[in-house]
């Protein structure tokens, strides 16, 4: 479909084939606000495949969030076809959903969501809590050290700055080790400074092989990506290669 | 998650706010506190029912005049003018001579409350005028000196034998020994010849040892001024002869009281067993019991929708968190667990500081009032289940509510 060429960097790190990650077809989300419909998604259609780095651009109220939450499954379709990894998840019920978020999908939102009064540590370990696993401590130390916070694994949300608790965010939603990571604005909050340290740890985890999708409204901080998507009223118009891609410089 | 883990979250959640906790456990503790020191209450009294009947004996007969109207009313249908006095003496001569086969022994009593006065000190209690027969019948023994004897009866003489709770109004000593002493009742001099042993008894039933015992001769005539008796005791040769003597008592009766059928609708007096009278008293102790319980769950239930109230304002002030938990993979069987826990371990810890609170309640009272109170492990398991049961029953509308919530308007809740 739409991939070009492969990097040397992606050959190494995913299947030798080309594989489809996230097929959506004519997605449509109708909200009712104060008696009036209001056309979120009008007909998206998007393909995305494993190994992809995609923002999502566009002005505000054009639906990118709106598209995030649905390929989150936080979100369900008014009408349309939504299938990760070949599989609908637009028809699953609730609990389903639910499992689809924990082991398949890492979140990372722009106000952090982090749980308040409690540590690094219990915040990273609490889609392990979800997901049944046992180590939940030396998974979540690990999360916490690859995004640069193994000393501040016991600081609560209060007693960390914007961008550690965008990388605690980041930890979180890597633990359960998910193919696809969706960031809504993660640097939406932050200072250009910290901004860069965060897509820096994006573009190692999409090194690594995994999917990121990520709302922007940001130029500069789309530039970090592979791939731009623009959404406008509801509609995907433009949809192509990042030209003169940012790599973010080690902190 | 697991049980472990959600019940660490659980008080987690309820440590963050400890005012509010406590503030929500009150209504629980109040109302478990309440059933287990009324039920304490209860089980004491009706102990104190059975411990005085047994005391007493289990072949005991007694007999009270019926009240006048059903003794005017056979009076009237017969149209004799020869209206019998009610129970007598010579009543109780007669039983005790007669039926020899069933009744042991028979003793006869006029109570009065009267007033006694040793020295400088003066006392009110309940003078028993009685026969010699009213030891054994009675299940009394003297602890000092004698009870009074059959000469002393024929002679009306002026003897009596006192409790312990007398000796200790009069003496401020409850083991002071008044033997030989002169007691003034009502202004005669009363020479004391025995001390009562100590029932020990006290409760709903009064304190048996707060009375004064003399000849029916001597308080009948010179006290009391009465003819006729208060009450007759009968000590049965065993249960089963019970029924025979209850038979031949009535019978005697009804013929020297010229009754007619039918019986025993037209009898002017009643014939009970201790047992009978035993199980009256404890129906009223039970219904008593039942009533305030009763008012006590109601409390609990109040107790249950202050949870619920609580429940649901902490879902609305945590629905972000509630957001979070849902987009990182907890499914609605997870959220409604989580807080289904909570507010049964609010319930629950309600329960327990409520049975701490109930048990001592329970015997302070006993300390400060004197009833006897009796805490069964019944009440407290009961209480615990009825906790538990009322954190999970009000608790399940606001976690089903909680799991409802939709991920992307609980994120977003402000």
């Amino acid at each position: 479909m739409n991939n070009g060429p492969l990097k040397e960097t992606e050959k190494m790190l995913i299947p030798e084939e080309v594989t489809l990650l996230l097929r959506l077809r004519d997605i449509h989300k109708n909200y009712t606000i104060g008696g009036q419909e209001v056309r979120a998604l009008d007909g998206v259609d998007l393909d995305i495949n494993h190994g992809e780095f995609v923002a999502i651009m566009g002005p505000s109220g054009s639906g990118k969030s709106t598209l995030l939450n649905i390929i989150g499954c936080l979100d369900a379709p008014t009408s349309g076809l939504y299938e990760l990894d070949g599989i609908d998840v637009s028809k699953m019920d609730e609990t389903e959903q639910a499992h689809v978020r924990n082991q398949r999908i890492g979140f990372v939102f722009q106000g952090f969501n982090l749980l308040p009064r409690t540590t690094a540590l219990k915040n990273v370990s609490l889609p392990l809590l979800y997901g049944h696993h046992h180590d939940m401590v030396a998974i979540a130390t690990a999360a916490l050290t690859r995004v640069g916070l193994a000393d501040r694994l016991y600081h609560t949300s209060a007693e960390l700055s914007g961008g550690q608790q965008q990388r605690v965010a980041i930890a979180r939603a890597l633990t359960m080790n998910p193919p696809l990571i969706l960031a809504d604005e993660p640097t939406g909050n932050l200072a250009t400074k910290q901004s860069e340290e965060i897509m820096q740890i994006f573009q190692g985890v999409n090194d690594e092989g995994r999917t990121v999708v990520m709302v922007t409204h940001e130029p500069d901080i789309a530039l970090f990506c592979k791939r731009m998507v623009i959404v406008r009223d509801g509609k995907i118009v433009e949809d192509g290669p990042v030209k003169d891609r940012r790599i973010a410089k080690s902190a | 998650m697991n049980l472990i883990e959600s019940l660490l979250v659980a008080l987690g959640g309820l440590a963050s706010n400890k005012m509010r906790t406590a503030l929500t456990m009150l209504g629980i503790i109040i109302g478990v506190g309440v059933v287990i020191i009324v039920v304490a209450i209860g089980k004491g009294a009706t102990k104190s029912v059975t411990d005085s009947v047994n005391a007493l004996g289990t072949n005991i007969l007694t007999i009270t005049p019926a009240p006048s109207h059903v003794r005017i009313n056979a009076a009237t249908v017969q149209g004799s003018v020869d209206v019998p006095d009610r129970l007598t003496l010579a009543d109780a001569t007669f039983i005790s001579h007669n039926f020899k086969k069933s009744i042991m022994a028979v003793a006869p009593q006029v109570h009065g409350q009267v007033q006694i006065v040793l020295g400088n000190t003066n006392a009110t209690t309940t003078l028993t005028g009685t026969t010699t027969d009213y030891p054994f019948v009675n299940n009394s023994t003297v602890s000092t000196g004698r009870f009074f004897n059959a000469r002393e009866v024929e002679g009306s003489l002026k003897v009596c034998v006192a409790g312990t709770t007398v000796a200790s109004n009069l003496t401020g000593d409850a083991t002071s020994n008044l033997t030989g002493h002169s007691i003034a009742i009502n202004h005669e001099m009363f020479l004391v010849v025995g001390m009562l042993t100590s029932k020990g008894i006290a409760g709903p039933g009064g304190d048996q040892d707060d009375v004064i015992v003399a000849p029916i001769t001597t308080v009948m005539r010179r006290i009391l001024n009465k003819q006729v008796l208060n009450s007759m005791t009968v000590r049965c040769k065993d249960a089963p002869t019970m029924l025979l003597a209850t038979e031949q008592i009535s019978n005697f009766l009804r013929n020297r009281h010229h009754l007619h059928p039918p019986f025993p609708a037209n009898d002017d007096f009643n014939v009970r067993s201790s047992t009978e009278l035993m199980a009256r008293i404890q129906g009223i102790t039970g219904t008593m019991t039942s009533l305030l319980s009763a008012v006590a769950v109601i409390s609990l239930l109040v107790g249950g929708i202050g949870i619920m109230n609580i429940m649901l304002v902490s879902v609305t002030e945590r629905t972000r968190e509630i957001g979070i938990r849902k987009a990182i993979g907890a499914t609605p069987a997870d959220i409604r667990l989580q807080f289904l826990i909570e507010s049964a371990v609010l319930s629950l810890a309600g329960g327990i500081i409520g049975i701490f609170m109930g048990v001592g309640g329970a015997l302070l009272l006993a300390k400060l009032s004197g009833w006897s109170t009796i805490v069964s492990i019944g009440s407290i398991l009961l209480s615990l289940g009825i906790s538990a049961g009322i954190g999970i029953f009000f608790g399940l509308y606001p976690a089903s509510k909680a799991a409802s919530l939709h991920p992307i308007d609980a994120l977003h809740y402000e």
